[in-house]
């Protein structure tokens, strides 16, 4: 202590240069300088050098506006800052700071010295004595009594001129009727409404008082929630008057009342804090001198700015949210608030999730019923699943009554019941797709599309178990679906998408489990490729021989009944009768349409009857497939039937009995050409039986044991199936306009083959009756006389002969063609299976060589 | 050794003088024996505020006695 207090002496001495004469002055100095020392001065002193040297240059700047000596402190600084000798640095610039920022110290006329002058009052964070009042840190120094601002002069320029500036208690209690969008009497709300309401605020011109430029600026800065709570206040009012407002726009009034509750309070506090204010103002005396005071306890414009501050956004959000539900409605209303939320500023985060949080409210309630019951409960269709109007009261019979009714009114298989039923099927298909619809731009956000298309088919399964299943079991499915999940809120989204997750998988399960367990589905996908799709040989075998001779007959000469007991017949003598009724009574034998001149073969078709529901998967469109399909294979299983029986002929018979030697190389040439056929037909067979439909057949059964997905998956399945089949065994290409090409030069080679195959019967004949008369010449000549009569069949001559002969090669040389044109066009089918039947047909390069032969003979 | 003596006298003249510098651009009316006196006391540790007080307090104090002075002188 004894060094510090050498060097305040030295301090004093340097600075009070009397104390050096005068020893009791000295001792007076240096013991008050080390009371101050000791003092609590600056004990709140800011470690960092960086906001001191801010600090300094501000000083500075306001000292010396140009920027050079800025800039020299700088340099200077860093210099400081570089010298290793000071351990204090900081603490010295402070000192520095400290003793610039005081004024020169004003010759006060102060002599005696316990009785210091009053500190200057303005000093930074520095308290000299306790006593002295705590100015704000960094209020700028006053100038001094230098004289009046401007406002201050202004104010009593107006004073003179008989305008006053307004009181403000009276321009504050107008504001805050402007607050609750109510007209004062100073300043006004227009009453002119223009196209979009838009309000001006008016200064009513008082001729009392001047309202100056500040504050008006400050009172439009309020009245803006003036006028966005008058916004927001008759939208509540304007809905709650209304009927049919949406429940979520309801809640949303309801959410905006509450929010419009607190904001009333606040403005009630606010008002009665005025009042104390008036009060006190009352009791003062002048406005001016009280003014102090007034700042300190009282509302004031600016106070009321800062109390209003967090009100101004929520109204703004609010009033947003009210302008945004004017054109939006329901879950897009509440998607337009979900954009909201993603908003950085915690506050409208906050906010908007609360209002989020109530307005889902109903849209969860909504979406509750629908997805663990499957029914709609959506009065002012705000849900994003719409009902079809026109589908809504659709619904089906009951289907064990609806079947048992079918059967009896089909009794017989009486003709004339394909309206009501091609009717009734419509409907099933249709129901699925159309009754409800997925409304994308109603879907809430947060949800998600995938999640959306979840709920969606829930609710479309368990609405179609339980009205259009009739599920016994239903109650108890709902029992267990309830109990999954708790209830559903906006908060908590996870959980929400658990238990979307649970009753998708739960519905989906037990839609699945009534199509395959009760309406036993798969019997009838399988049905139908065993008989539509000629999966049973045996049966088809039977039907094909029983039905055969008449299908050759004109169409207008078949009738039904025959057809179906025909049918009749075929089954029972065949595997088919091992089949459950339930599937053979839906069998049934009918023709197309047919114009005239066609033939049994082109009109007789198979048909397989399904209702409901199975009709959600079998639709009309998939029976059309099917039908095609069944044509087309049928022809070629006719196909095959004439060349086995041709086959037969000309290779047992022909070579046992037709003994005509000159026609021997014709025999050979038409049996080549009948094993090109007859390859051709079986590749065909084989590549649609085991290439196409097995392989389509595997996928849908690895699809329907999975169990997964719902039933639009399983009809998607079940579409892409059939598709499959459809495009590979009628070997569709994908080139638009093109697509039955190879289909129709495939069907041109069906009729090559059977017009051949009449020309060989017609040569056969021929030989036959040749043969007969050698024979009966032979006989003759033995003198055994076998001929019966002459002259009866005159078809077969001697004339007729080349002309068969030159149709067998005819049509045996354009089949050949025919096919490798096929080959050719195969070869760059775009379809991978379709290119391998091409190579299945060609498989030894046959026609290539044929092809590269001709083309060596033509050149 | 004596080199690093002159050095920490020349490293401490540099310092003084880079504050004085500081002191002049701020306008604080110490002459540099009085600063090299206050550097010396804050690095003892004495509040720097606290002595920028004492430093307001003595020119007053000086100012006072000087008018007071002058007066009588006048006298």
């Amino acid at each position: 202590m004894s060094a510090a207090a050498l060097e305040l002496e030295s301090l004093v001495y340097s600075l009070v240069p009397w104390a050096r004469q005068d020893e009791s002055l000295k001792r007076q100095l240096v013991a008050h300088c080390e009371e101050i020392l000791s003092s609590h001065i600056g004990h709140s002193v800011e470690k960092d050098i960086g906001h001191l040297a801010d600090l300094i240059k501000r000083h500075i700047l306001q000292t010396s506006p140009t920027g050079s000596s800025t800039l020299r402190f700088t340099n200077l600084l860093s210099r400081l800052l570089e010298q290793p000798v000071l351990n204090r640095k900081h603490a010295s610039l402070q000192f520095l700071h400290s003793l610039a920022s005081t004024p020169a110290p004003t010759p006060l006329a102060t002599s005696f010295l316990p009785s210091l002058a009053p500190p200057p009052p303005t000093r930074p964070s520095s308290r000299l004595t306790s006593k002295a009042s705590s100015p704000v840190d960094g209020r700028p120094p006053p100038r001094g009594p230098k004289g009046k601002s401007k406002a201050e002069i202004l104010r009593e320029y107006r004073l003179q001129m008989g305008q006053p500036h307004i009181p403000e208690h009276l321009i504050l209690r107008d504001t805050l009727y402007l607050l609750q969008g109510i007209s004062g009497k100073y300043v006004q709300f227009s009453v002119t409404k223009d196209a979009e309401q838009n309000k001006e605020l008016i200064f009513a011109e008082d001729p009392r008082y001047y309202i100056p430029a500040p504050t008006r600026a400050l009172i439009h800065r309020l009245a803006e929630v003036g006028y966005l709570y008058q916004r927001v206040d008759s939208f509540v009012r304007e809905r709650e008057g209304k009927v049919g407002v949406g429940m979520i726009e309801q809640s949303l009034c309801h959410h905006l009342q509450t929010q419009l509750t607190e904001y009333y309070r606040l403005i009630a506090v606010l008002e009665s804090q005025m009042s104390i204010v008036s009060q006190t103002k009352v009791e003062a005396n002048g406005v001016d001198e009280e003014r102090g005071r007034e700042e300190e306890t009282g509302l004031t414009l600016k106070r009321l700015d800062v109390w209003i501050e967090d009100w101004r956004l929520r109204m703004r959000m609010m009033s947003v949210c009210v302008e945004g539900a004017r054109d939006a409605h329901g879950g897009a209303l509440v998607n337009l608030i979900h954009g909201y939320a993603e908003n950085g500023d915690p506050f409208i985060r906050k906010f908007t999730n609360q209002l989020l949080e109530e307005v889902s409210k109903p849209f969860f309630a909504t979406l509750h019923k629908w997805l663990f019951s499957g029914e709609l409960y959506d009065p002012f269709s705000e849900f994003f699943v719409a009902v079809d109007p026109e589908l809504a009261h659709l619904q089906y019979m009951q289907p064990s009554v609806q079947g048992v009714g079918q059967l009896a009114s089909d009794g017989g298989f009486g003709g004339g019941d394909f309206g009501d039923i091609s009717e009734e099927r419509a409907g099933g298909l249709q129901l699925w797709e159309q009754k409800y619809r997925f409304q994308e731009d109603m879907l809430p956000a947060f949800v998600g599309e995938t999640f959306g298309r979840k709920i969606f088919s829930t609710g479309k399964s368990l609405n179609f178990i339980r009205y259009s299943c009739h599920d016994s079991d239903w109650v108890a499915t709902r029992e267990k679906l309830s109990n999954t999940g708790g209830t559903l809120k906006y908060s908590d989204i996870v959980g929400l998408e658990r238990s979307i997750d649970t009753a998708y998988q739960i519905a989906s399960q037990r839609l699945f489990d009534v199509f395959f367990d009760k309406y036993r589905l798969l019997d009838h996908l399988s049905a139908l490729k065993h008989y539509l799709l000629l999966g049973y040989g045996d049966f088809t075998e039977q039907l094909m021989d029983t039905l055969g001779p008449s299908l050759s007959r004109p169409a207008n000469a078949l009738y039904r009944h025959n057809l179906t007991a025909t049918l009749e017949s075929a089954l029972r003598s065949s595997n088919a009768q091992n089949d459950s009724p339930d599937v053979l009574r839906r069998l049934d034998a009918r023709m197309l349409e047919y114009s005239h001149g066609e033939i049994g073969w082109d009109v007789f078709t198979l048909e397989y009857k399904v209702d409901a529901p199975i009709d959600t998967v079998l639709d009309p469109a998939a029976m059309v497939k099917y039908l095609k399909l069944f044509n087309h294979l049928w022809r070629v299983k006719r196909i095959e039937s004439t060349l086995n029986t041709s086959w037969m002929r000309i290779a047992g018979g022909a070579k046992t009995f037709l003994r005509i030697p000159e026609l021997d190389y014709d025999w050979h040439q038409i049996r080549l050409v009948m094993a090109e056929m007859i390859h051709f037909v079986r590749q065909l067979q084989a590549y649609c039986h085991l290439e196409v439909m097995e392989c389509a057949w595997q996928d849908l059964l690895t699809f329907v044991q999975k169990k997964e997905g719902d039933l639009d998956a399983l009809i998607e399945n079940h579409r892409k199936y059939l598709d499959r089949m459809v495009k590979k065994v009628l070997l569709l290409s994908p080139k638009a306009g093109r697509e039955e090409n190879l289909l129709n030069q495939v069907r041109d080679v069906f009729i090559l083959v059977l017009q051949f195959r009449e020309a060989t019967d017609d040569l056969y004949n021929y030989c036959l009756s040749e043969s007969a008369r050698r024979d009966a010449e032979k006989d003759a000549a033995r003198g055994v006389y076998t001929r019966t009569e002459q002259g009866t069949d005159r078809r077969y001559t001697q004339e007729s002969l080349p002309g068969i002969l030159d149709r067998v090669k005819d049509y045996g040389a354009s089949f050949s063609e025919r096919v490798q044109a096929i080959v050719l066009s195969l070869a760059s089918h775009p379809d991978l299976d379709c290119r391998f039947l091409g190579i299945r047909l060609s498989f030894s390069d046959y026609y290539k060589m044929k092809k590269e032969q001709q083309q060596q003979q033509r050149a | 050794m004596s080199t690093r003596e002159a050095d920490r006298i020349s490293a401490a003249e540099e310092t003084l003088n880079t504050l004085f510098d500081i002191s002049q651009l701020l306008n604080t009316g110490l002459d540099k024996e009085t600063l090299a006196t206050c550097v010396g006391l804050i690095e003892a540790g004495v509040n720097p505020e606290a002595l920028a007080a004492v430093i307001q307090e003595l020119r007053r104090e000086s100012a006072a006695a000087r008018s007071a002075r002058s007066t009588t002188n006048g006298r």
